[in-house]
Formats: C-alpha cells, sequence, structure tokens
C-alpha cells in the first residue's frame, strides 16, 4: 500500500465518520468517489445500465440511512459493496418478474422472430446476459459479478457475501458453469 | 454416513474448483465485455444528480416520519393519561345511580365504604317507605344496584321469588335528626 492510498483510506474514514454525524456534504462526496465502482458491480449482476442505475440509487439511499450503524468506518467499501449487490439482486427479481408479466400479457415480439439484420449485437448480448443472470441463484449471480471486480482480493468478496473463501469459489465455478451453458452461441 | 460422504464429496469438488483470478476464462471476458459496454452509455454526472435527488427525498421522507412520530407519540401519550384519569375516576368515584320509583321520587344509592355492609348511603327518600336494595354479587359494582320500594306496610310480596333477605341497619341515626322515622329510612334489604 503506497502513501496515496493511506491518504485516500484515511480520507474515506474521515467522510464516513462525518457522515454519521450527519454531514450530508460528506455523504455526497463518498456518493462520488463509490459511484463508478458500485455502478460497475450493479451492471455486471444485471447486465444493463439502466438497470443498474436503479439498483445504485436504492443502495445509495440505503448506504445512507443506515450508515449510523457501521461501527467500522475503513470497512465502509465492504458494507458498500454488499448493499448494492442485494440491491441489484433485488432488482434483478423485480425484472424478472416484470419479464414474466410481460409474458404472460402476451407480448409477440419474440426475440426468435426479429430478423438476424435487425439486431444489434451489443443490445442483444446484454438481454442475453440478463436472462441468463436470471436464471442463476442469488448467490451465485453475486458471486461471479463480484469476482468480475478488479482489485477485489478472495477474501473481501468473501466478506462482502458472508461466507468462506471456499464457499464463494464454488458459487463461482457453479455460476460459471451454468452460464456457458446458457450464453453457449456468444462463446463461439 | 451419508453425510460424511456428502462432505467428503463436496470437498473433493471444491479443492478441483480453480483458484478465480489466476486464470480468466471466455464467459469471464464475455460478461466483461458487456459491462464494458454498458459502462461506456453512462452519464456519470446524471447518474450522480439522480442518486443525490434520491438522497434528498429520503431525507425529506425521514424528517417527515420523524415529525409524525413525535406528533403521534404525544397524541398516545395524552389518549392513554385521559384513559388512565378517566379509569381512575371511574373506579375512585362511581356515579350513584338514581333510580326513578313509581309516584316514589328518587333515590340515590351510593357507596361510602367497600368493606363493610354499612357501605350504603340513602342519601335522598322522599317517601317514609322502606327501601330495599339489591347488590346482586358484589357490592362493589355500583352500578348493578337496583332499588325499589317495598310495600308501605313492610310485608315480603308473596309472589317475590328471591331466595334470601338480609336486614341491614345502619350503625349512626344519619336521617334522624331531619325529622325522619329512623325506623323507616334506616332499614335496608338486600338479597
Amino acid at each position: 500500500m503506497n502513501n496515496d492510498q493511506k491518504a485516500e483510506i484515511c480520507d474515506i474514514e474521515r467522510l464516513v465518520k462525518a457522515s454519521q454525524a450527519k454531514d450530508r456534504s460528506a455523504f455526497d462526496e463518498l456518493v462520488r468517489l463509490y459511484q463508478r465502482r458500485v455502478m460497475h458491480l450493479a451492471v455486471r449482476i444485471l447486465g444493463d445500465a439502466d438497470e443498474a442505475s436503479e439498483a445504485v440509487q436504492t443502495g445509495f439511499v440505503k448506504a445512507y440511512l443506515g450508515i449510523g450503524k457501521l461501527k467500522e468506518p475503513k470497512r465502509f467499501e465492504i458494507w458498500l459493496l454488499r448493499i448494492v449487490a442485494n440491491a441489484a439482486t433485488s432488482q434483478l427479481r423485480a425484472v424478472k418478474r416484470r419479464a414474466e408479466k410481460i409474458k404472460i400479457a402476451g407480448s409477440h415480439k419474440d426475440k426468435k422472430m426479429v430478423s438476424p439484420v435487425e439486431r444489434e449485437p451489443a443490445k442483444e448480448l446484454k438481454e442475453a446476459i440478463q436472462q441468463a443472470m436470471l436464471k442463476l441463484p442469488k448467490k451465485q449471480a453475486q458471486a461471479i459479478s463480484l469476482f468480475g471486480l478488479d482489485d477485489l482480493s478472495h477474501k473481501e468478496v468473501a466478506e462482502i457475501m458472508g461466507c468462506s473463501i471456499e464457499v464463494v469459489r464454488w458459487y463461482v465455478f457453479r455460476a460459471r458453469q451454468k452460464l456457458k451453458v446458457l450464453l453457449k452461441e456468444y462463446l463461439e | 454416513m451419508v453425510c460424511v460422504s456428502s462432505k467428503a464429496k463436496i470437498k473433493g469438488v471444491i479443492e478441483r474448483v480453480p483458484r478465480m483470478k489466476e486464470k480468466k476464462e471466455n464467459i469471464d471476458i464475455l460478461l466483461q465485455r458487456n459491462a464494458t459496454e454498458q459502462m461506456a452509455g453512462v452519464g456519470w454526472d446524471e447518474l450522480n444528480a439522480a442518486i443525490l435527488k434520491t438522497l434528498d427525498e429520503a431525507e425529506r421522507s425521514r424528517a417527515c416520519a420523524r415529525r409524525y412520530k413525535a406528533v403521534f407519540k404525544v397524541a398516545a401519550g395524552i389518549i392513554a393519561a385521559a384513559a388512565v384519569v378517566f379509569i381512575a375516576v371511574i373506579v375512585n368515584t362511581g356515579v350513584p345511580p338514581v333510580v326513578q320509583f313509581e309516584n316514589r321520587g328518587n333515590v340515590v344509592v351510593k357507596l361510602i365504604d367497600k368493606k363493610g355492609v354499612d357501605a350504603i348511603e340513602i342519601k335522598l327518600a322522599e317517601s317514609k317507605a322502606r327501601v330495599m336494595v339489591d347488590i346482586e354479587t358484589d357490592q362493589r359494582k355500583l352500578a348493578k344496584v337496583d332499588v325499589e320500594i317495598i310495600d308501605r306496610n313492610g310485608q315480603r310480596k308473596e309472589n317475590d321469588s328471591r331466595p334470601a333477605w338480609i336486614i341491614i341497619s345502619r350503625p349512626e341515626p344519619v336521617f334522624a335528626d331531619n325529622g325522619i322515622n329512623r325506623d323507616e329510612i334506616d332499614l335496608i334489604c338486600l338479597m
């Protein structure tokens, strides 16, 4: 850990303590510092930036309302990532319910009916990943998404998920296996 | 045994699971590609503004909820205090029942001492008739006291089905000074 990183951690601790003392501007600063990181996690879980944006907002509100309960300010990042991971997973379930409603309502816009010419590759991949993530159990979806975040250690992922490193590895292994099958056509 | 073998099986599988960060698989690259594409389209300033706006709303809602909570607490406290006072008043100073008699005026019956039979005070008896007080089960149940006037000659009615009569005489002739016949006023019959 270099001096810059140490200074940054001290700064974050100071901001967290100020936020706990009801300093709103300090929390706004924390939002500015962490929004990219938590957005990345939410996008990885949800596969879609718009949905992820909602989950991030929900996550930050929960964090703001509950920051007084955080006992160790230096663990703010772990705590925030856990909140956002849970918010994103809940959002994923909401997306699933919405998709089922649309299906029941008799939407005739079936993906298979769209001609390949009309398809947008990025959009199609996004939808395919979203559908695939919907089929994963909550813990597996969280594990594979957290593992995709850079500079997050195994231990930190386990802490965020509240289980052991081995169990997290198992979740990632199973998630990969399932996703490989579900996204087979995009891997070839 | 089944449990042990299952555990061993799971342990074996876990041990075979490769270390994730060490090797990126195609599926990881695909997921990362989508995430990068999605992140590229995000307007960070707009997102920041949206988050701060949501926080403002949450703060307002919380302040509002706190205010309502305080008002609700005060209101609940007032209601509880009023209820306690009301119950205390009812228990301690029961309202004497006023019983209307046919052609005999009103009689007010009041409990002045809950311990003994000398608990009934005749506040007003317009006529000279004797007063019969029926306390059903418990003297403390003031509201259930029923008063009626028996025949002027003091005889019990033949068809009266009441099983027993107790005659109570007040220890002090309270009303004697007022010129009211003590024998008539102080004889109280309980059943």
